[in-house]
């Protein structure tokens, strides 16, 4: 296979992708774009839909409408080929609670057909290594949720998917976590899909992010540009708002007007500095001139349709 | 892929407790004719003319039950262990074909019952030449005793492993299990074309050998359905 490098190569990429249970949408028309390398985080509110484009890009669900493309190959012709590069973890880890961390691996392994020692890497990286012979029953949910980790990093995937894979762990292991999950891209090329329904902790890992609410992707793009949405405004304290709205209404710069305070939708520097020098020539006292930092998680709530209680 | 699966459930029913269930019911109906026979011998040889038939025939007595009653436990308990945590979901997510997956399940599960089968034989045959029922073994009646229920009872296996494999909802396999066992205890007024008659390889042509076939072939008309169902689905 040979292409020009010029398009960025997805290693997912989903086509109106829709599923229905019933007469109930759960994702609807969903086009996701993974570029290779990349940390996506999926973004949501519980029920958005999460799970399941994830199910449907494993193969475990059959979409109703539209198709999965995993490393350019569609998932319903190539299903197992791309399995093969796959590694995942959906939903609570899965783990047969009679067999011990390290037959659990090797239940997994003897079906991908990987060497013996990879066994004990995969222990190492998420530090199972000395509860490895232990029944997994008696393991806490943040091992058994490193233990799923492990599973999923078992066949050295090229695409790493993980749902939600931060619950349950304490806040060290959750640091823990970020880090290695921050560190597999550049150490082993991977591209990793991380879901999760709090934005703080894909804000800390990703490098792009898809936002679905209501079975709807709503945003898709860097971190960096959903950043620039949360510092939009500028607030000015005048003496005379009302006056000093009008003359900024009448010099074409849109603001709004409360309570002596301008809000200005503008960001841009020299938009400010033209409202500023405006000001200033009609005789209008400028207090205060802030900017008001609209937090991520606002612009989550603002997009997922919530209201952000302030 | 067939071969690894199998190799991967085998190591899956570890410490489940099958394996010791395979035992139990062979040797649990040779037992049954330990106390018969300990209690009664004397009487009981008097009953009929060839010791070792009349002995062969109360062991087949109780032999559809006890494979009933095995099949239904160990298919729960073998769909119970992908369910407990619902693994199914991460054995699907590898590169598995889902047939192979319920092929293996299958599998696993009809070796385990022939193993049984296998155990019945050797045990029955130990008894009946303990109690020195006499010289000559009648063994194409033994190998019809031991093997042609497992044969007859394909059927309910593979009803009850697509039950319990496709249920979200695990009362059902269970509920299932409870009918099987009633209809298998009233075996003897069932008529000839349910499934459950034909452990006890009684039909009106009178010949075992019906019975041992037409398990074996529904047993595969059900094997294929319930495969093809559980592939059709959507992974829970």
């Amino acid at each position: 296979m040979s292409f020009e490098v010029i398009e960025v190569e997805y290693i997912v990429e989903t086509k109106q992708l829709t599923k229905k249970f019933g007469k109930e949408t759960a994702v609807d028309r969903v086009d996701m774009k993974i570029p290779k390398g990349e940390i996506y985080g999926f973004l949501g509110p519980n029920g958005a839909g999460k799970t399941t484009t994830i199910r449907m890009l494993l193969g475990l669900m059959r979409p109703s409408a539209g198709t999965v493309h995993i490393f350019q190959q569609d998932m319903q012709k190539h299903k197992l080929h791309i399995l093969k590069k796959v590694g995942a973890l959906v939903e609570n880890p899965s783990y047969y609670p009679h067999l011990t961390a390290y037959e659990n691996l090797e239940a997994l392994r003897k079906i991908i057909g990987c060497e013996k020692s990879r066994i004990y890497e995969v222990l190492d990286i998420v530090r199972l290594t000395e509860a490895a012979h232990k029944k997994v029953k008696g393991y806490s949910l943040g091992m058994k949720q490193r233990l799923g980790i492990a599973a999923a990093l078992l066949n050295k995937p090229e695409l790493l998917i993980l749902d939600e894979p931060t619950n349950g762990l304490d806040p060290s292991g959750i640091i823990e976590m970020r880090n290695l999950i921050k560190s597999l891209p550049q150490q082993y090329g991977m591209t990793v899909l991380i879901s999760s329904h709090l934005l703080s902790e894909i804000d800390q890992i990703a490098t792009t992010v898809g936002v679905v609410a209501k079975g709807k992707l709503i945003y898709q793009g860097s971190i960096e540009s959903m950043r620039r949405y949360s510092q939009q405004k500028v607030k000015m304290r005048v003496s005379q708002g009302d006056r000093a709205w009008r003359s900024l209404i009448a010099s074409g710069i849109k603001a709004e007007y409360s309570d002596d305070v301008l809000i200005l939708q503008e960001d841009a520097d020299e938009k400010i500095a033209a409202a500023v020098r405006t000001l200033v020539r009609d005789g209008v006292s400028v207090y205060r001139i802030e900017e008001e930092k609209r937090s991520l998680e606002d612009v989550f709530l603002q997009m997922t349709g919530k209201e952000g209680i302030v | 892929m067939i071969g690894s699966l199998l190799r991967v459930d085998l190591l899956k029913i570890k410490r489940k407790g099958l394996w010791f269930l395979t035992f139990l019911g062979p040797i649990g109906v040779v037992a049954l004719q330990i106390v018969n026979y300990g209690v009664r011998k004397d009487y009981l040889l008097q009953q009929s003319d060839d010791d070792w038939l009349y002995y062969l025939d109360w062991v087949h007595s109780f032999t559809p039950l006890a494979l009933v009653l095995g099949i239904a436990i160990l298919t729960s308990s073998m769909a119970s262990i992908e369910n407990e945590t619902n693994a199914w979901k991460q054995l699907m997510s590898l590169p598995v074909r889902k047939m192979s997956v319920y092929l293996s399940k299958f599998t696993v599960l009809a070796v385990l019952l022939l193993v049984s089968s296998c155990i019945l034989m050797v045990a029955a045959a130990g008894l009946g030449m303990y109690l020195e029922l006499g010289p000559e073994i009648p063994y194409a009646h033994l190998l019809q005793i031991s093997f042609y229920p497992f044969f007859a009872s394909l059927p309910i296996l593979a009803l009850q492993l697509w039950v319990a494999t496709v249920s979200e909802n695990q009362g059902i396999p269970i509920t299932l299990s409870v009918v099987s066992f009633i209809l298998a205890y009233s075996a003897h007024s069932l008529p000839d074309w349910l499934i459950w008659k034909w452990p006890t390889l009684m039909n009106s042509w009178d010949e075992p050998l019906v019975s041992a076939f037409l398990g074996l072939g529904v047993g595969a008309v059900l094997y294929v359905a319930g495969m093809i169902d559980f592939a059709r689905r959507d992974v829970r």
